[in-house]
């Protein structure tokens, strides 16, 4: 675990403009989507990124696929910063970074076969000499996602969401990447197919070494997948921890409330009071941005904007009243 | 009527093709002691004003007109097709091309294909650029809509993540999904382009006049009206017809092509 991290991001922003500027208005209103997200995830690890919806976690992992423009910060892959690279330079590089999308019935493209879908990250990346090779590679993977490599002659309307992920799955693992970053990869699954292909998506990543960010609003998910997690409230990262850590010694106020949240028949247990709804990200609460669902909440919450507080063994929290909730919690 | 438009359109098809080997007289031959014969034998159409067979110009028009509807079809896809698809993509080169095509399309169909053969020579090639480009504005503005539309698809993400370029995007994962919106718009710029043509040889500035088009025909023997009427309902009736099959085809396939695309073109 103490290997240099394969993926070092550090105070990683992402901010939109919206709308157009008014006439007489006071210039572009801007979202700050992910503002100053800083994590590293080390070669085989699984690093879980949750929150509610909103909170700009699918941003972070569209920013490190270079399909959202980064408004600053950097990304090293291998120590190599990434970007800030031109979308040319950085194509070689898409090879070893692949994405799974979440809704596996729009991510197909309707008009080509499996195999044609299969054959274009082999073709670009020039993994495979002719059409035979491409065929027996495809075929290998499609075997390794559970399917049978007879269906590559087949359009992806022909299949169910549970096996249109598996194709999915099969575009990435095909091109042997070295960072997989999943995007509520089955959170779109009917719930019986889900536990499947996460089963699939921890197997594949367990036999292959591949590190993984796995980005999930579904904490029982999490829990099953992850090595480490970060919870994302409103652009930021709250904490990060150890899956024990997180699960079973969560420090931050909003941790302890996403945990609670969970729908669970346990006699006698009281959830964690909500005193509100999620901030808007468009304009973003003063100091701490869950102040106003925080029942902790005191003046300093309101005004200055707590930075992350080593708690020990790489577990960080960014809350300022965490010496009180450690002691009140212990 | 989709089935009576389609064996009309392969009828018309087979007299293009085959008029050389079929026709009776040659269309441009002046026969003037035959001028103006009624409907007959063996003058199945009559004859004009210069004793030319109607029905054998008639059959050589047809050939005209699938020569002016699928040049125009060709020509207004290919560079309306490429317009929007690239307005789309390239929003910023976009917002600078559809402006353009906005222009254009604030002209009346015929007001602007009037303009652009007042500014060229008569001729069949002329014929189809100006018709083609009076139908490729609409064409640019539809494709400019569905690739807008299709570039924020998710398989598209996907297909950038897999280290997709530009042209292998446009023309391997957009294209293909253009095909069905190409398709119908193909079949209306079909017709529309017989109407146009036609109205602009009656107007006198489309096919140069010796060239025997329906709409030619029509032109030349509207003075003649009351005398040889069947100068203008024969090539009337073949304009009719035509026209009127076509569109039943192009509906039929619309009404064919995947349900996604059915809204879209609703607005044509």
């Amino acid at each position: 675990m103490s290997a240099a991290p394969l993926l070092q991001v550090e105070d990683l922003k992402t901010h939109f403009a919206l709308g157009t500027a008014r006439p007489f208005g006071s210039g572009r209103r801007v979202l700050k989507a992910v503002d100053g997200v800083s994590f590293s995830i080390r070669a085989g690890e699984v690093l879980s990124l949750v929150g509610e919806s909103g909170c700009g976690k699918s941003t972070v992992g569209r920013t490190l696929t270079r399909l959202e423009t980064a408004s600053g910060g950097t990304a090293r892959l291998d120590g190599r910063e990434i970007l800030s690279l031109s979308q040319s330079a950085f194509r070689p590089l898409r090879r070893e970074i692949q994405m799974i999308f979440q809704d596996p019935f729009a991510s197909l493209n309707p008009r080509l076969t499996i195999e044609q879908t299969l054959a274009e990250p082999l073709r670009i990346h020039g993994l495979a000499k002719n059409r035979t090779e491409a065929r027996a590679l495809i075929a290998e993977t499609l075997q390794l996602v559970g399917l049978d490599p007879q269906v590559m002659e087949r359009f992806p309307h022909e299949f169910s969401g549970g096996q249109r992920q598996r194709i999915g799955i099969a575009r990435v693992m095909i091109l042997k990447p070295r960072l997989v970053i999943a995007d509520e990869a089955v959170s779109a699954l009917d719930v019986s197919i889900q536990a499947q292909v996460l089963n699939l998506i921890k197997d594949l990543q367990r036999d292959s070494g591949v590190s993984m960010l796995f980005i999930s609003h579904d904490l029982g998910v999490v829990r099953h997948v992850s090595d480490r997690v970060a919870v994302m409230y409103l652009g930021r990262i709250v904490e990060i921890g150890s899956r024990a850590d997180i699960f079973e010694r969560p420090s931050h106020p909003y941790t302890r409330l996403l945990l609670s949240s969970i729908p669970r028949i346990v006699p006698g247990r009281k959830r964690v009071e909500d005193l509100g709804e999620p901030a808007n990200a468009a304009s973003p609460p003063s100091g701490c941005a869950f102040h106003p669902r925080c029942k902790f909440a005191t003046d300093i919450c309101r005004s200055a904007q707590p930075l992350a507080q080593p708690l020990g063994n790489e577990h960080f929290s960014a809350c300022h009243h965490i010496a009180e909730l450690q002691k009140d919690h212990a | 009527m989709a089935t009576i438009g389609l064996i009309w359109l392969c009828l018309v098809l087979f007299a293009a093709v085959a008029a050389p080997l079929i026709v009776p007289f040659d269309p441009l031959d002046i026969d003037p002691v035959n001028r103006l014969a009624e409907p007959g034998w063996p003058h199945l159409f009559g004859t004009d004003h210069y004793g030319r067979d109607t029905f054998s110009r008639s059959l050589y028009g047809a050939r005209m007109t699938m020569f002016i509807g699928v040049g125009s079809v060709v020509f207004a896809l290919a560079t309306g097709g490429l317009i929007g698809m690239l307005s789309a993509y390239f929003i910023r080169l976009g917002n600078f091309l559809m402006r353009g095509i906005d222009v254009l399309m604030a002209f009346p169909a015929l007001l602007l294909a009037l303009v652009l053969m007042t500014l060229l020579e008569r001729s069949v090639t002329n014929t189809i650029i100006v018709i083609g480009i009076v139908y490729a504005t609409t064409t640019a503005r539809i494709l400019f809509g569905m690739t807008l539309k299709l570039k924020r698809e998710v398989f598209i993400d996907a297909a950038i993540c897999s280290g997709a370029g530009h042209s292998s995007i446009l023309f391997r994962h957009i294209l293909p999904n253009l095909i069905s919106p190409l398709l119908v718009q193909a079949s209306f710029i079909f017709a529309f382009a017989q109407l146009q043509a036609a109205a602009l040889d009656f107007l006198g500035l489309g096919l140069p006049p010796e060239v025997p088009s329906w709409g030619n025909m029509l032109s030349e023997s509207r003075i003649y009206v009351t005398r040889a009427p069947w100068l203008l309902i024969f090539p009337g009736l073949l304009i009719i017809l035509s026209v009127f099959s076509m569109n039943m085809v192009g509906d039929a396939m619309r009404d064919s092509m995947d349900p996604r695309f059915k809204d879209d073109i609703a607005g044509v």
